[in-house]
């Protein structure tokens, strides 16, 4: 958990961590990764707003969960999530949001590539690792708006 | 008629119901209660009143409303009247069979339940992140961290909102005069 947060404090701008989201990898830009989170319970309760699980209590905040699985798909299972928290733009201001993702991370260095024209929003561009092509993944794109978008 | 399950005091409050809460969280006593079994708190001094809804039923009146199925009754306490709004209807849960009602104080509503669990002090009140954008922002004055668990506080002035308050005086003042012309020709 503690590599994750060094990484994120040496993050530059062309630093990404690779993450796996149900069974796709997922690349997310390492300067907004605040943390690793171990699965921790998931609190839930009633609301309407489209692509939210929840919320979990992370160092005495309380953060939302993102449901990405009805745009990425692959569902895992609980006792293999972690929770990748990042920060993420809401309006004028900031927000730590959580995303679930298997455990495994790691981090890699690239130029992100601007994404085809027919992307969704929530992805903000492409990163070359190795023989992969990875969407790089735009958090705050992770909304009400998006999320009646087509599936990746 | 079943004396009542609780009546809370007057508790002075440095936090008014429907005031958003400032960024310095304080300690306050709330009540807490399930619907369809999700846990919820509410301000301790925003509930004048905790009743079964046995010893409300005679007291009851049905209220013909079908833009807003969460209310089909009314009651009259102390001159005013109060519209019952189904809790599980306004939080889009699952159907159940509410055994109390919540008088609240300020508010001409009361909000059927399933059971209270307990009266609690909770150190604050989260303010709740700004990627809840829905109804919710309406529903809850934040949330409460209590025994390891998130708790939606709940906003009084949510349940029904003004424009619902002006439909049902409406609906409600119909009634009173189809009565009132029945008990004529009677």
């Amino acid at each position: 958990m503690s590599s994750i947060a060094h990484i994120a404090e040496n993050a530059t701008e062309n630093s990404f961590v690779l993450l796996k989201i149900g069974h796709r990898r997922v690349a997310l830009p390492a300067i907004l990764v605040a943390e690793l989170a171990p699965p921790v319970r998931l609190h839930t309760f009633p609301h309407t707003t489209p692509m939210l699980a929840g919320a979990i209590v992370r160092r005495g905040r309380v953060i939302p969960v993102i449901d990405t699985e009805p745009v990425l798909g692959g569902k895992s299972p609980f006792s293999h999530r972690f929770y990748l928290i990042a920060r993420r733009r809401i309006g004028q201001t900031t927000e730590l949001g959580a995303i679930t993702v298997n455990g495994e991370c790691e981090l890699a260095s690239g130029e992100m590539q601007p994404p085809a024209m027919d992307r969704p929003a929530f992805v903000a561009g492409t990163l070359a690792v190795g023989d992969e092509s990875l969407d790089v993944l735009n958090l705050d794109a992770f909304s009400v708006a998006n999320s009646q978008e087509a599936r990746l | 008629m079943t004396p009542p399950t609780l009546q809370t005091n007057k508790a002075k409050s440095s936090t008014a119901p429907g005031k958003k809460p400032g960024r310095g969280r304080h300690p306050e006593t709330v009540v807490l209660f399930y619907v369809a079994n999700q846990l919820f708190a509410i301000a301790a001094d925003s509930v004048h009143e905790i009743r079964s809804t046995d010893s409300l039923a005679g007291a009851a009146n049905e209220i013909e409303n079908p833009e807003l199925p969460k209310v089909r009754h009314t009651i009259d306490r102390s001159g005013r009247t109060y519209y019952v709004v189904n809790a599980g209807q306004h939080f889009n849960l699952p159907v159940t069979r509410p055994a109390l009602v919540l008088i609240l104080r300020q508010f001409r509503a009361a909000v059927l339940v399933d059971r209270i669990d307990r009266m609690a002090e909770i150190p604050g009140v989260y303010p709740l992140p700004l990627a809840f954008v829905g109804e919710e922002r309406r529903w809850y004055r934040g949330l409460a961290y209590l025994d390891d668990s998130v708790i939606p506080v709940v906003e009084p002035t949510g349940f029904l909102t003004p424009q619902e308050f002006q439909l049902l005086d409406r609906a409600h003042k119909r009634a009173h005069e189809r009565e009132a012309a029945s008990a004529v020709q009677a």
